[in-house]
């Protein structure tokens, strides 16, 4: 993947540029808006990670300026700035995720890659597949091997996450934001919970599990 | 010099200025006075001596002095006489009541004069009264003198003069007076409320103004700078416990952490011993110390907002479902019953964010610290005040009654839960939430002990009656 990295901490921008180029990716960097402006506007790219807070043009007013251009390469949104209200004015300015700073990198190259594949699926979808697992998103069913699977409500959503990003990793944080909805951190493992629950009714009685544990990063669905 | 702090106070001087409009405007009324009354004694005396003068002169000139003298002799025996001089030519006495005219250097044309008559009253006594006089030439060369004793007219204008002073003197002092007593008054309100800026500046925050109850601007101004006081003290006691608190449990992460990657880097350098693991375990206490700082920020910042933001209706029941479905499984993984009780119908305004976290934070500690075969309770409902309420009750060790307080302070945990993991500020944050949306937070006792279990703990967040 082609990344633009948009930040002005140099050192910070130094290893995000060495942790996503060591991950197989393609990485430019600018230390403005500015500049950022000026590179995003020369070259393509799969997604851009843009530092809301920079000096000469900040995040949003850079990604405002490009969305009205009509360019619409996926943004993801870093920043120190971590409300409620911060983050929906990100989202509202064009950006397509939000991470708030510090992050631990794992979650960094998860969120980069969730977005650099949203782009791909573009036509809209009924079916999902993944591997022997079949989603039909209209008659709300999941098969493996032809076999039907009972899942609830909240558990079809996820499911219907995790094969949506199928073979990436995906983090604690992004289910609950993406699934629940929930912006905060719970001081206890229950997402943990949901996916072994979920675990054990698509895996159970196979002989391949399909939902792996990433060590130090989530979860990720292989085929 | 400086003046006094009465003499430099905006009332006063304000007071000053209208004394000097109110004096300026009294002087108009009184010189009126003056001009209508007194003024019109010393014309009326003028006219009759003026008149009496025509009459002499009249008569002269029908038949000369001897017609003259012949109307003195008349007017003699008169009630009040006019005094009379008539002179010749050369300023010498011919007949007249006064022996010498009062008109010093007379040049042939009419002459008007004051002067004074001696006089003796009652008791024998000499008195001297003041007269005017009018003083012309005959015909004939002779000189007429027509003069009043204007004494008692003169009383009355003096006393009228007397009056007038009295009064313009009592103008000024009453409204001295007055200025003085109303700065007093209004300085003595506002020096209340200076001595209060003066002693808040000076650092002692817990200075407040006095409340009359006279409900008026002063009273309303003294329970504004109370009540901003009030808040800026709390924020300020929450700043400074926030201070030491952050010092307290981020230190000893950080002092822990710190220890960790001097080992490694000692047995690294060593040449002994394998650094992933300890460098994993550095980046878990990062992880922890930057959990706890997110949620200092968060506390911070409801606290100085003092409104949760962006506040909307909402159904409690139905944020409370979909919490209870994100803890549920939990529950029973930990071996925990869990039940919800969630009125319907119900309607509460707040950020449902803040408060799905603040739940979250509560089902948090509650399933930490229940153990296993116990059971959480989770309930949404409006109390007959109208306030909704969000309580969730487990059979965990609960906290000792003087505890409680201490709970949802900043970081506090207890003593015995020091080796849980969790940074201590659950209940701070719920605490903060619940006050920035106008609640509170309570903690009560659970359901009681039974055998292993209990007594439990109940801890409800409070929300106002939605408006």
């Amino acid at each position: 993947m082609r990344i633009l990295i948009v930040e002005d901490d140099l050192e910070a921008a130094e290893a995000m540029e060495r942790g996503l180029t060591e991950a197989g990716n393609v990485c430019t960097r600018a230390a403005d808006g500015e500049e950022g402006l000026a590179a995003a506007r020369d070259g393509e790219f799969d997604v851009m990670i843009v530092d809301r807070m920079m000096p000469k043009m900040n995040g949003v007013q850079l990604i405002e300026t490009l969305r009205r251009e009509g360019d619409q390469t996926p943004v993801l949104f870093l920043s120190a700035l971590g409300e409620v209200g911060d983050r929906v004015a990100g989202l509202q300015a064009g950006g397509d995720d939000y991470l708030v700073k510090p992050y631990a990198f794992a979650e960094l190259i998860a969120r980069v890659e969730a977005l650099a594949r949203r782009r791909e699926t573009g036509s809209v979808q009924t079916l999902l597949r993944v591997g022997e697992l079949e989603m039909d998103l209209i008659g709300r069913t999941v098969h493996r091997q032809g076999k039907e699977i009972d899942l609830q409500p909240r558990e079809f959503q996820l499911l219907e996450f995790m094969m949506r990003h199928a073979g990436q990793s995906v983090t604690r944080t992004m289910l609950l934001e993406k699934v629940w909805e929930y912006h905060f951190d719970p001081q206890t493992n229950v997402i943990d919970v949901h996916i072994s629950r979920l675990r054990s009714k698509i895996d159970k009685g196979f002989d391949r599990p399909m939902l792996q544990t990433v060590r130090g990063a989530g979860y990720r669905l292989d085929a | 010099m400086r003046l006094p702090r009465l003499f430099r106070t905006t009332p006063f001087r304000l007071t000053l200025l209208i004394l000097i409009l109110f004096a300026s405007a009294a002087s108009a009324f009184l010189a009126y006075i003056y001009v209508a009354t007194a003024g019109e004694a010393t014309r009326r005396t003028d006219q009759e001596i003026t008149r009496e003068m025509h009459s002499l002169v009249a008569a002269y000139d029908r038949a000369g002095v001897d017609a003259v003298n012949q109307s003195l002799i008349e007017r003699a025996a008169s009630e009040r006489p006019f005094l009379y001089l008539l002179m010749t030519k050369g300023q010498k006495r011919i007949s007249g009541s006064i022996e010498e005219s009062p008109v010093e250097k007379f040049t042939g044309a009419p002459a008007w004069t004051s002067f004074s008559v001696t006089d003796q009253d009652a008791q024998g006594h000499t008195v001297k009264h003041p007269a005017r006089g009018l003083q012309q030439q005959l015909r004939g060369g002779q000189i007429l003198f027509v003069g009043a004793d204007v004494g008692e007219d003169q009383a009355y204008v003096d006393r009228i003069t007397r009056a007038l002073q009295g009064a313009a003197a009592l103008v000024v002092v009453l409204g001295l007076g007055i200025g003085v007593l109303v700065s007093r008054n209004v300085t003595r309100s506002m020096v209340g409320l200076t001595d209060v800026v003066d002693a808040v500046r000076n650092g002692d925050l817990g200075a407040r103004a006095q409340v009359r109850g006279t409900r008026d601007e002063f009273d309303e101004l003294a329970a504004g700078i109370n009540e901003m006081l009030d808040r800026l003290e709390r924020s300020m006691a929450g700043h400074r416990h926030a201070g030491d608190a952050i010092a307290h449990d981020l230190r000893s992460p950080l002092t822990r952490l710190r220890a960790r990657l001097e080992v490694a880097y000692l047995d690294v350098e060593a040449g002994k011993g394998d650094p992933t693991q300890a460098l994993a375990q550095a980046l878990e206490d990062t992880d922890g110390v930057l959990k706890t700082f997110g949620a200092v920020l968060s506390i911070a910042r409801l606290q100085a907002a003092g409104a949760a933001p962006d506040p909307v209706l909402f159904d409690p029941s139905e944020l409370a479902a979909n919490i209870s479905e994100l803890y549920e499984p939990l529950c029973e993984d930990k071996g925990i019953d869990f039940a919800a009780e969630l009125s319907k119908d119900l309607q509460a305004r707040g950020n449902r964010e803040f408060l799905a976290q603040a739940l979250a934070n509560i089902l948090d500690n509650a399933v930490k610290y229940t153990p296993s075969g116990g059971a959480i309770m989770l309930r949404v409902r409006r109390r007959s005040s109208g306030e909704i309420e969000f309580s969730v009750t487990d059979t965990g060790p609960g906290v000792p009654d003087g505890d409680r307080e201490r709970v949802v302070q900043r970081f506090v945990r207890l003593e015995n839960s020091r080796n849980e993991p969790g940074a201590g500020l659950g209940l701070s944050l719920v605490a903060a939430v619940a006050e920035a949306h106008g609640g509170r937070l309570e903690l009560a006792e659970g359901p009681g002990k039974v055998g292993e279990l209990g007594p439990g703990l109940r801890v409800a967040l409070v929300l106002p009656r939605p408006t």
